[in-house]
């Protein structure tokens, strides 16, 4: 049995609609294949799903396209790769880390800052989109996967 | 204080070697002793190479783009700290992959097109499949396949983190994933088979290769490689293109692989003249008294010591019935 699910023209409208609300996101070019309840990947290749349903009968698929979002309570959370793909996009909730915040950021630490606003912010520094962070009350909440982030410099 | 062991090469092994290059072996003896230089490429699905190197120059890093025609392939001159290359900001965003200059050759070779339909049959880790999408624009699509669950994971974790949107990473043993593929009426655009091998062309930055090295491995390889190589061209489409690669100099995995395919499919397929930014010498036709069809010198023997690479081989078969 598969345990991927390509998303249909209404649920991917769904997505498009809570992204476009979070970030200003309007298209998601590609399809969207969930994995589970709540990763979401985006493939962009040309096979369609009559094609992928006869792979599947050749393989174990174990993955299509790029883990992009994931679903949390029904907001979105960007990923790294998310934040960069769409960035183009992205019009709102936005945070501008300076230089030293986006190393932190990097580390994988929570950053002490009051945004004013409780809720996902896609995390920027210049040009570098660096995923999305959970704004509370008192601080940032980080995602960074461990395998992503910085190393604290070697003394 | 640790120093790591070294293991000297066989006897076995440097006396083929001997044979194959003759007046130049000392000049591969030598090559050995050398450091690999830092080589990376830059991910062009996310950043341009005039903005990588703006970006590695003001890091200190000391760059040089060796060849105009692929901006995208940087040497770090500087020296730099062990684990370093794979510790920066810009590796971690995806910006650019660790790879060395001969691996990515066979790619170049290869030469997919936005659109396609190509399938790398042993993927992982993933340095020519995210050479591949970057070529492809993120268009068409790229079966990356991968036998080994460990490996698999390396696989997806680095298309993910260079923003490989187009690939489908599938596990099965390459042989059976191709049969499978072909009963499903599946036809391929390109395919890259970088075969498993003995990994003679690594000694400089894996020298355990030599402590590994045993000639048995490499007639079993020779074998699977052969396998592979036949199934593969069975599920290109006319006109279609399979690129056969090895980091071996070992003959017995690369001329006699591709003599056996010529023999195998006769006049439907032919082994096609490469153009690569890098010195290479023929295929040889002629190993161990077995001579091979004179077609097979339009493969790419690569050496170390004529680009200060490690050693690889790469061929195009092209399917023309």
């Amino acid at each position: 049995m598969s345990y991927i699910k390509i998303l249909n023209k209404t649920e991917k409208a769904r997505i498009e609609e809570q992204l476009d609300k979070q970030f200003g996101i309007k298209t998601i070019p590609g399809m969207i294949i969930m994995r589970g309840e709540e990763r979401l990947f985006l493939f962009s290749g040309n096979l369609n799903e009559n094609e992928i349903d006869k792979l599947e009968k050749c393989t174990f698929i174990e993955r299509m396209g790029v883990y992009f979002a994931k679903l949390v309570d029904g907001k979105i959370r960007l990923s790294i790769e998310g934040s960069q793909i769409l960035k183009e996009q992205i019009t709102k909730n936005i945070f501008e880390l300076n230089s030293s915040q986006a190393e932190e950021w990097m580390k994988g630490r929570e950053l002490p800052i009051k945004t004013g606003v409780n809720g996902f912010l896609i995390m920027k520094h210049k040009e570098d989109f660096l995923g999305t962070g959970k704004a509370s009350d008192e601080k940032i909440g980080n995602f960074i996967p461990k395998n992503r982030r910085l190393k604290e410099r070697q003394q | 204080m640790s120093s790591r062991k070294t293991y000297p090469p066989k006897p076995l092994f440097l006396e083929r070697m001997k044979k194959l290059l003759g007046k130049d072996f000392d000049n591969y003896l030598k090559i050995l002793e050398k450091q690999p230089v830092n080589s990376i490429r830059c991910n062009t699905l996310k950043i341009k190479p005039e903005e990588l190197l703006i970006r590695l120059e003001n890091k200190g890093w000391g760059i040089i783009q060796p060849f105009k025609n692929f901006p995208e392939i940087m040497i770090i001159k500087s020296s730099l700290q062990p684990g370093e290359l794979g510790r920066s900001l810009e590796h971690l965003l995806g910006y650019y992959y660790v790879q060395e200059i001969a691996s990515m050759l066979p790619v170049l070779a290869l030469n997919p097109k936005p659109g396609e339909l190509v399938l790398d049959v042993a993927a992982a880790p993933g340095s020519k499949t995210t050479q591949i999408g970057a070529k492809m624009e993120n268009r068409g699509t790229i079966i990356a396949n991968e036998v080994s669950i460990g490996r698999l994971k390396i696989l997806a974790s680095n298309t993910e983190r260079c923003g490989v949107l187009n690939a489908i990473i599938t596990k099965k043993d390459g042989v059976s994933l191709c049969k499978k593929l072909k009963e499903q009426g599946f036809l391929f655009d390109r395919i890259l088979v970088d075969a498993p091998c003995s990994g003679e062309g690594t000694i400089r930055s894996s020298n355990v290769t030599n402590l590994m090295w045993n000639p048995k491995t490499i007639i079993q390889l020779s074998k699977l490689q052969k396998s592979l190589l036949v199934s593969a061209i069975e599920i290109l489409k006319q006109g279609g293109e399979v690129v056969y690669s090895t980091c071996t100099h070992a003959p017995e995995e690369n001329e006699e692989v591709l003599d056996f395919v010529l023999n195998e499919f006769g006049k439907n397929i032919s082994i096609e003249r490469i153009s690569l930014p890098i010195k290479c010498r023929p295929g040889i036709k002629e190993w161990n008294g077995n001579s091979y069809s004179k077609e097979v010198e339009n493969s790419c023997r690569i050496y170390p010591q004529d680009n200060d690479t490690e050693g690889f081989f790469v061929a195009k078969i092209r399917r023309i019935k």
